[in-house]
């Protein structure tokens, strides 16, 4: 068996792939001869992470799964400034968290190149918002590159490091769900092998330490870096004009929007010209203003923001150039949501006057299948038995205040334990602000990787401000929802070397939690008990659930070949239902009025067969 | 140039990924141009999953949604949810498993009537229904019914692959037990089509 992997690594230049934009992002990392590499995982960005835990380590990469995206961004800037090239990635609201840094890193500079990697989520496949991330090319005033596919996706990440070492500025490197999860050919290139696997750091105190009165100075040198970058830009083969017909129309678009123009351009054999920006901070102010005054009809696609648009704008008014420009700002195309062909075109045919025909419209209604807790998962378990716990204490007005991962599907039906869910962390953070400002029990969900993330400092705001929350940590020893990366609660890191577990219960002890404890939540009885108790307690409690993800366990039971699943006598099975309408495990269904587990989704947990979910024990081992 | 567009639809934990990197990468011996979408929803498994494989002279990875020339259904609703909303025209092969989404057991209900769903759907092209489970449990693992449904996709004749292509991309996969099982369930897949339909040319 020829092994991704090992194709990655052996590669040659000539050697063509089949690869997700992520993994040849990966590639282009140890092409570029990066020497530090750091994250956060987060979809739609995570595969660079998963692609390097495998090959890193060979080409002397140093690469970490950090504890969140600002220790992440500060881990790389280290590194960049002791002379090795460094590259951090994360999904877009990670910026968020890595921002306060990342300002002030495009103040200092930097000395090897940096590249810090945003991947966008438009349409938000798995994420809380769709925040476009080129606005923080302006922000913080750094250069900016776009790829539409994987092949650029490598080959632009190579171009990424040059210019960051040429100027001396992190280079924001931004894809968007649809380029990061594109698969594609990918034609692979040399790999860099004369740059140091060890850096050194020289001091320079006006360079690196952002006192007011160095930062003065700093914010000018910054500028003066980015009107340098403006003739760059313009003379980039990133940027580049595309000729189709006759060209009466002119388009600009970047990215994944790129693609879709492309497509609707070949089916409907359109008359425009493209421009396809893949340098978008700063733009080609020259070549934008000549493909302008030649088109007159200008037509901008891009997703999300009017951020070309808006630029665009402004550059055919500084110019005087008298050209119709349609985009978002002026209702042609939408600013919500990611852009397919269809959408595209219907745009298109509105100001370029062809005919579209429009997909059938689904009339069927068809159940909704959101994605669910696993068969087997401790989740499950774990809301099942807080909300009898609830129940019991005659708590209904509990609030429940959850948090990013997996955990926040226990929003649906039946277990409704997600009252709010914003950010990384905010489980607890608000949790403080609903036990300063409510008589109601206030319960934090609150995963083990996030709480490592942003988990801390809220927990030690709560006992420092004498606060009457319940933190319950769901600890399955892993990042699930982005593919099971480690996190510091497990016993290795991402290179797969062994290295110290820290436990979450030891945490919360030496912040002065003075009630912690310890469950396992496949064990309902326990669980029950211990969740009732800390419910009476009125100053802060912790209680670590602690159960393996599921989809690990499942890795071992098909490696051990041992694998157990539940079957329900039909004889006991008294019908209440109790398993289908309050557990909803998602391999129990109902068929011919039975209730039935599938065997090939049965994890074999082994939950519903205890007597808090089947009173009549009528579910048991398949034999 | 004729491109060929197909989505894979079913449900987290089917192979529904695996199934379109096969075809890809088959498509790819063929000489040929492959794009392919993966969208990684929420959580790992038990949502709606669907994978876009386009083939030809293609940028993006999503198929303008008149232009669908294969759909293959992992699964009864997931199919009709794509069906639904393609061009009436589209080939379509559906594996039989019906997995109950908890929305509907969670009710107290059973699995909605699929010769309904059938006669509700204005599709012009006939549905090939399979029990890809089944058949792979004989090729010798329930985990080959993906590729019992590449199996059947190649039989159908639309496909701008051949046997050699698929048989070629298992290989380069999956090696002992694991690679004969899979080219048995692709085998078992074929003899599952026999009405033929044209082969959709696809230029390298
Ligand atoms: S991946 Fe793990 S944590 Fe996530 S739903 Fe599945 S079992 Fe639960
Ligand atoms: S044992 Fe019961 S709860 Fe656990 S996975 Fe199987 S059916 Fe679901």
């Amino acid at each position: 068996m020829v092994k991704l992997n090992d194709l990655m690594l052996e590669g040659t230049q000539e050697t063509i792939l089949f690869l997700l934009s992520n993994e040849a992002i990966a590639r282009g990392a140890v092409e570029a001869g990066v020497r530090v590499a750091t994250t956060y995982p987060g979809t739609p960005s995570s595969e660079v992470g998963d692609t390097l835990s495998l090959i890193a380590k060979k080409f002397g990469m140093k690469f970490q799964f950090s504890v969140n995206e600002k220790v992440a961004i500060e881990t790389a800037f280290a590194a960049s400034i002791s002379g090795l090239r460094s590259m951090v990635f994360m999904k877009h609201v990670g910026l968020n968290v890595a921002s306060d840094p990342f300002m002030s890193i495009a103040y200092t500079g930097v000395r090897s190149g940096m590249v810090v990697m945003s991947a966008d989520d438009p349409s938000m496949y798995s994420s809380q918002n769709e925040q476009d991330n080129r606005h923080y090319a302006d922000l913080a005033h750094v250069p900016m590159i776009e790829p539409s596919n994987p092949q650029e996706a490598k080959d632009f990440l190579l171009q990424a490091f040059d210019l960051s070492e040429k100027y001396k500025l992190p280079v924001l490197f931004r894809t968007t769900t649809r380029v990061s999860h594109m698969r594609g050919l990918v034609k692979l290139g040399e790999i860099r092998k004369d740059l140091p696997e060890m850096g050194v750091f020289v001091k320079d105190v006006h360079e690196f330490v952002c006192l007011p009165s160095n930062s003065y100075t700093l914010k000018e040198k910054l500028m003066d870096k980015m009107h340098g970058l403006k003739g760059e830009s313009d003379s980039s083969n990133m940027n580049r004009i595309e000729h189709h017909g006759n060209g009466k129309y002119g388009i600009i678009t970047s990215g994944a929007a790129y693609n879709s123009v492309m497509d609707v351009i070949t089916e409907y054999g359109l008359d425009a010209d493209i421009l396809k920006l893949g340098f978008t901070n700063p733009l080609p102010e020259k070549i934008i203003g000549g493909f302008i005054t030649n088109h007159r009809d200008v037509i901008i696609v891009e997703e999300l923001d009017p951020y070309l648009e808006s630029k665009i704008r402004t550059i055919a008014q500084m110019h005087s150039i008298d050209a119709r420009i349609y985009g978002k700002l002026d209702g042609y195309f939408s600013e919500s949501h990611e852009f397919t062909p269809d959408t595209v075109a219907h745009s298109l045919s509105k100001i370029i006057g062809f005919a579209v025909q429009d997909a059938p419209k689904g009339k069927l209604d068809l159940p909704p299948r959101p994605p669910v807790l696993c068969p087997g998962c401790p989740h499950r378990a774990a809301y099942y038995a807080v909300k009898r716990a609830v129940k019991m204490m005659n708590k209904p007005d509990t609030i429940f205040a959850s948090d990013i991962g997996c955990y926040s599907l226990g929003v649906y039906d039946p277990y409704e334990e997600a009252d709010t869910m914003i950010s990384m962390g905010s489980s607890i953070g608000m949790a403080n602000g609903f036990a300063m400002s409510t008589n109601q029990k206030v319960i934090a969900f609150i995963g083990d990787s996030t709480f490592f993330h942003s988990g801390i400092p809220p927990l030690i705001n709560a006992v420092h401000n004498k606060l009457n929350i319940l933190v319950i940590v769901l600890d399955n020893g892993t990042t699930a929802m982005t593919g099971q990366q480690p996190n510091p609660g497990e016993k290795f890191n991402a290179l797969g070397e062994e290295s110290p577990s820290i436990a979450i219960e030891d945490i919360a002890r030496s912040v002065g939690v003075k009630d912690v404890q310890v469950i396992d939540p496949y064990d309902l009885k326990e669980s029950l008990k211990a969740i009732t108790r800390a419910l009476k307690e009125d100053s802060v409690s912790v209680i670590v659930s602690r159960r393996e993800c599921a989809i690990l366990r499942d890795r071992d039971m098909q490696k051990t070949g041992k694998i157990l699943t539940y079957t329900v006598d039909q004889d006991k099975c008294g019908k209440c239902m109790n398993c289908v309408e309050n557990f909803s495990c998602p391999a129990i269904f109902i068929e011919n009025g039975e209730i039935r587990i599938d065997p090939n989704l049965c994890d074999g947990c082994g939950v519903c067969a205890e007597a808090y979910v089947c009173p009549f024990k009528a579910i048991e081992v398949r034999q | 140039m004729k491109t060929f567009n197909m989505i894979i639809a079913g449900v987290g934990g089917q192979g529904v990924i695996t199934a379109g990197t096969l075809i890809s990468e088959a498509a790819i011996k063929a000489g040929l141009n492959v794009v392919m979408s993966e969208i990684h929803g929420l959580s790992q498994r038990g949502g709606s999953v669907s994978v876009e494989v386009r083939i030809g002279d293609v940028y993006g990875p999503i198929s303008p949604r008149r232009r669908v020339d294969l759909i293959m259904g992992f699964e009864p609703i997931e199919t009709f949810r794509v069906l639904q909303s393609v061009n009436t025209d589209a080939r379509v092969l559906m594996n039989k498993e019906k997995l109950t989404p908890i929305s509907v057991s969670m009710k107290d209900e059973e699995y909605p009537d699929i010769q309904k769903m059938i006669s509700m759907v204005s599709s012009s092209s006939k549905i090939y229904e399979i029990d890809a489970v089944d058949l792979g449990r004989k090729a010798g693992s329930f985990r080959s019914a993906n590729v019992v449904m590449i199996g059947a996709a190649l039989s159908l004749g639309i496909l701008p692959v051949n046997e050699k292509n698929i048989t070629d991309a298992l290989i380069d996969r999956f090696t002992g037990k694991l690679l004969d099982i899979n080219i048995g369930a692709m085998k078992l897949g074929m003899m599952e089509v026999s009405e033929t339909d044209e082969k959709v040319q696809v230029s390298p």
